[in-house]
């Protein structure tokens, strides 16, 4: 069996959380998201430029990348759901997350791994990633300010992430729903 | 070998069946034909297979290679990009605002004043440690014989600790009230920033010291520390900077400043509830440094201030109470009789803003509000012997009507109209444009 | 490295030094020497030339009459200021020579800046009440020589009744065994000594007077004086503030009591000065004509240094030229000038009061009356009333040094 599929994850990973900064490793975060999960595969994304548009439409934000880093979540042989990978810039920082996805491409829940802004660190509080769940890019509130809270003396933080969830609902609409 | 194989079968043929061979042969040579051709088929296709895996490892790998390195530019005018590695790197930021101000009852006091400029630049260490320094330029022009003033508004070093805990040493912004961290002009409404928070709580307040502050599971953030703090030997009591701002006239900002007294910060901001910010702060400490045969060696100043805002959907709203105290003012007022600015005894301010996000259109976004706020920067004094001593003012009460075009995401113009109930002549009508990023 | 060369240097460098260090300021923390009466105490803790310096300023051998030192007109008793009424102190060969201008205080000029304009092109600083003199040293000069002072006939002369002086050996042991052999030098020697003296001895600026104790929060004001104070710091009221500074400075350093610029008052022609009579004279202080430096400014024509409050409720003698003899007459002046004009004036044949009547007409325009308190009209009531003019009498006393409060 070829194992290569586990180097970007092992990239990712670059050993457990040394520092706060780094909150969680990619493994740690795939394991939150679907505690039920027997296996773990890497299915990179690669979007076609058909796609890419479509994405542009229903996120309202440029497409960003052909690449994207998906990993499928599997119960023996049944999909459980998905997680992506990304980072945004927050203010001057790099802020590192996955957001796990439904079969369907609703938001099932949302994982901050690296925030090194001295303002904001409360987007890693349950309440504030909560709002996230159970959304898609069908049903919109994706938005700060339409759905989303912003948090206070952070905006930017809170509105690049968020445009970063939304960006990747529209992603998993396009390309990786069922 | 496939040849081979159908030589054997054709000779196996041929030896098994003799007298069949000559009706067969014609039909075999096609069965013959067919499966050659299917055989080649099936090594073209497995070929194909073969390099299709060999496109999927190699894509594999780059993605793996390409991972550690993200790919946004857009957002940052990041110099390098930041790698989850070791790499330290340095980040410039910028913001600017230039202003115009017309009384509306004196056209002549009209003006246009590029406020500041300021140049902030962020360099990260390594994971845990970084520094930040932010310059500034105000009034355009700087020299001995012009307005302008150069100055560094912050210049400290932060490191990280385990379970969100950060240290900061070195002139940073106090954590009090909603604008003094947080003070782009992209971050508030209105060209001028509100008066509580630039006469009661000084604009971009920052001392000399050292601060601790950390996180809790609920969205409670605390941040303390030890700083220096205000000069009452810089009173000027003959002048009109003491009443226009109290602290503000006396800030040391890390000017070879005195440091026989220290003061203590401490602030509160609860986040718990997502859009929802409750808060508050203190910040005490003397002022009188033991300098040689001064009357106020005792004085203690005190702010405090409470603040919260909230963001259900395009609803912007904000509330805050902030009031200062200075002790032990009798003696240095008594030495101050007859001049117009004694040192007041109390001076405090609340306001209270809404704001709509009322249109989106493209990357405009147009939000246009209204602040009512109410402040007195001399609202009591400590008795002075015969009455010798100068009446407290009456409270200032300003309403502001305007409104927010930001323009994407780091630039905004502004348009503001303010209203003054006491002093009428300074009623003025605002326009602005900030950037920010 | 103890070559000659490095030796010579020494001396100087030491005094340099010395002047240098003695210059930085008076500050508060002054051992109150009580002003005594008996043959000069040469204060321990002074530089060597500053100790000679004392013993110049009490020889009264300098002059021709061989009874006037700086010491008798600026006496030590009395704030280093005169201890009589007379408008300008008599001098010369007799004692009989009536000076110039009243004799003012040498107090509290460690801190006078050199002679300037500043940015604003307001004249400030400079010794001398024209400010003409560039250092103390430099002040020093004149007295030796002017006809109306200590009368000598040249530098040479004083010199040479230097070399007769008791100290004349310590002398030349500080400035060097020759050193009397050059009249310039030597004198030029003994007004750096003589300069050396007012800078470092804290008896010229002890700031122990009941003011400076108020500051400090020691001792409490009366409640007249405590009234005085406020009506001389209220811009609307007396407005004395607006020279004559009241407040501690912005680094702690105590108060001067002027701001060093120069004003024109207007004073009355003082017919006690005998110059007077020739009604050409006229002392115009900034243009001349004792300075010369500035004659093409005439619209500074009439302005005179403003002088430090400290211990002007010791004088009996004020303003250049010592037209009043009692403070309540000055203070009253300042704010009854232009509402009551003829309580100061003499009125002419014609029945016009002769407003500012010591100065030639062309100038009279140059007359300070735009400040408070000499913004107001005749008809008008003035900035103070008579009681609050006895409470700012009252304040000024407290500026006098050597305050001890009642136990």
């Amino acid at each position: 069996m070829r194992y290569r599929h586990l180097i970007p994850l092992a990239a990712c990973a670059a050993g457990a959380p040394a520092f706060a900064a780094q909150y969680l490793n990619a493994e740690q975060a795939q394991k939150l998201m679907f505690p039920e999960a027997t296996a773990f595969r890497q299915q990179d994304l690669a979007l076609s430029l058909a796609q890419m548009q479509q994405v542009e439409k229903l996120a309202g934000l440029a497409a960003r990348s052909v690449n994207w880093r998906v990993v499928g979540a599997y119960s023996g042989d049944q999909l459980l759901g998905y997680m992506v990978l990304d980072d945004v810039i927050g203010k001057f920082e790099l802020i590192s997350y996955a957001v796990g996805l439904n079969p369907d491409a609703t938001v099932r829940q949302i994982e901050i791994l690296t925030y090194r802004e001295s303002h904001g660190g409360e987007i890693r509080l349950p309440a504030w990633r909560h709002q996230f769940a159970g959304k898609s890019a069908r049903t919109g509130g994706l938005t700060v300010g339409d759905g989303i809270a912003n948090i206070s003396g952070a905006t930017l933080s809170c509105t690049h992430l968020t445009d970063g969830v939304r960006r990747i609902a529209a992603v998993a609409q396009v390309a990786l729903k069922k | 070998m496939n040849k081979h194989l159908i030589a054997t079968a054709l000779a196996a043929a041929f030896l098994a069946a003799p007298l069949a061979a000559t009706a067969g042969e014609a039909e075999l040579m096609a069965r013959i034909e067919k499966m050659a051709a299917e055989l080649e088929q099936l090594k073209a296709e497995l070929k194909a297979s073969v390099k299709k895996t060999e496109a999927v490892e190699q894509r594999q790998q780059a993605i793996a290679a390409a991972a550690p390195a993200p790919a946004p530019v857009a957002a940052a005018p990041a110099t390098e990009p930041a790698v989850a590695a070791s790499a330290p790197s340095t980040i410039f930021g910028a913001y600017g605002e230039i202003n115009y101000n017309r009384p509306t009852k004196n056209a002549s006091g009209s003006q246009a004043d590029v406020r500041r400029a300021v140049i902030g630049v962020e360099h990260r260490f390594d994971q845990k440690t970084k520094m930040v320094a932010e310059f500034e330029w105000e009034h355009a022009v700087v020299s001995a014989d012009d307005k302008g003033e150069s100055e560094v508004e912050q210049l400290y070093v932060e490191r990280e600790f385990g379970n969100g805990l950060r240290s900061k040493v070195g002139l940073y912004l106090i954590p009090m009230g909603l604008l003094n961290t947080n003070h782009e002009p992209t971050a508030y409404y209105g060209v001028e920033r509100n008066f509580v928070e630039t006469a009661i709580i000084p604009s971009t307040w920052r001392e000399v010291g050292v601060s601790l502050s950390g996180d809790t599971a609920g969205g409670l953030t605390w941040d303390t520390g030890v700083t220096t703090g205000f000069d009452l030997g810089k009173w000027d009591a003959a002048g009109g900077d003491g009443r226009e701002s109290p602290l503000g006239s006396i800030h040391q900002e890390g000017q070879q400043a005195k440091s026989r007294d220290l003061s203590v910060h401490a602030a509160l901001n609860w986040r718990g509830v997502p859009g929802l910010l409750v808060g508050g702060s203190v910040f005490t400490g003397k002022a009188g440094h033991k300098a040689d045969g001064f009357t106020a060696n005792d004085a203690r100043i005190t702010m405090v201030d409470l603040h919260t805002r909230y963001t259900p959907g395009r609803w912007d709203l904000s509330a805050l109470y902030a009031r200062g105290q200075i002790s032990n003012t009798e003696a240095l007022n008594e030495t101050l009789v007859g001049n117009p600015t004694p040192v007041p005894k109390s001076f405090a301010g609340w306001y209270t803003q809404a704001a709509y996000r009322l249109m989106e259109v493209g990357d405009y976004t147009l939000s246009p509000f209204v602040r009512y706020e109410q402040f007195n920067t001399a609202k009591s004094y400590a008795a002075v012997p015969q009455g010798l001593g100068v009446a407290a003012s009456p409270d200032e009460k300003v309403t502001t009507v305007g409104a927010n075009l930001k323009v994407g995401e780091g630039v905004v113009l502004k348009a503001d109209y303010q209203k003054f109930k006491e002093d009428k002549s300074r009623d003025r009508l605002n326009l602005g444009m900030g950037f920010s990023y | 490295m103890r070559t000659p060369y490095s030796r010579a240097l020494l001396l100087p460098a030491a005094l340099l030094l010395a002047s240098l260090a003695a210059c930085s300021g008076g500050g508060g923390s002054s051992s109150a020497a009580a002003p005594s009466p008996t043959p000069p105490v040469v204060e321990a803790g002074l530089s060597q030339a500053a100790k000679l310096g004392e013993l110049i300023f009490k020889d009264q051998s300098l002059s021709a009459s061989g009874k006037q030192s700086c010491a008798t007109c600026h006496s030590p008793d009395n704030a280093h200021g005169p201890t009589n009424n007379l408008s300008a102190q008599l001098g010369g060969a007799n004692g009989d020579v009536q000076g110039f201008r009243a004799a003012p205080s040498l107090r509290y000029l460690n801190q006078n800046p050199a002679f300037f304009f500043d940015k604003d092109g307001t004249p400030t600083g400079g010794i001398d009440r024209d400010g003409r003199a560039q250092s103390l040293a430099e002040q020093a000069e004149r007295p030796f020589v002017a006809p109306h002072e200590m009368a000598n006939a040249s530098k040479q002369d004083v010199v040479d009744k230097l070399k007769k002086a008791p100290y004349v050996e310590q002398f030349r042991a500080q400035f060097g065994a020759a050193i009397l052999d050059n009249a310039e030098q030597a004198f030029s020697r003994m007004t750096f000594a003589l300069q050396a003296f007012q800078l470092e001895a804290p008896e010229f600026h002890p700031f122990d007077s009941k003011y400076d104790q108020f500051l400090a929060g020691k001792v409490k004001l009366s409640d007249q004086e405590l009234r005085g104070l406020a009506l001389f710091n209220d811009p609307t009221k007396g407005n004395c503030i607006g020279c004559h500074t009241s407040a501690r400075g912005a680094n702690g350093a105590p108060p001067l009591f002027t701001d060093f610029t120069f004003d024109n008052l207007g004073v009355p022609r003082n017919k006690k000065l005998a110059a007077t009579a020739d009604p050409a004279y006229f002392d115009l202080g900034l243009c001349g004509p004792d300075r010369t430096d500035l004659t093409a400014r005439t619209d500074l024509c009439g302005a005179f240094k403003v002088p430090t409050l400290r211990n002007v409720a010791t004088r009996q003698t004020f303003f250049h030229n010592g037209a009043f003899d009692n403070l309540k007459d000055v203070v009253a002046f300042y704010v009854r000038r232009d509402t009551n004009p003829e309580e100061w004036y003499p009125t002419g044949a014609d029945g016009v009061v002769q407003k500012f009547n010591d100065l030639p007409p062309e100038y009279r325009k140059n007359v300070n009356t735009t400040e408070v308190p000499y913004n107001r009209q005749p008809g008008m009531a003035p900035a103070l009333s008579p009681s609050e003019i006895d409470d700012v009498v009252s304040f000024l006393g407290t500026l006098t040094d050597g305050y001890k409060s009642k136990p």
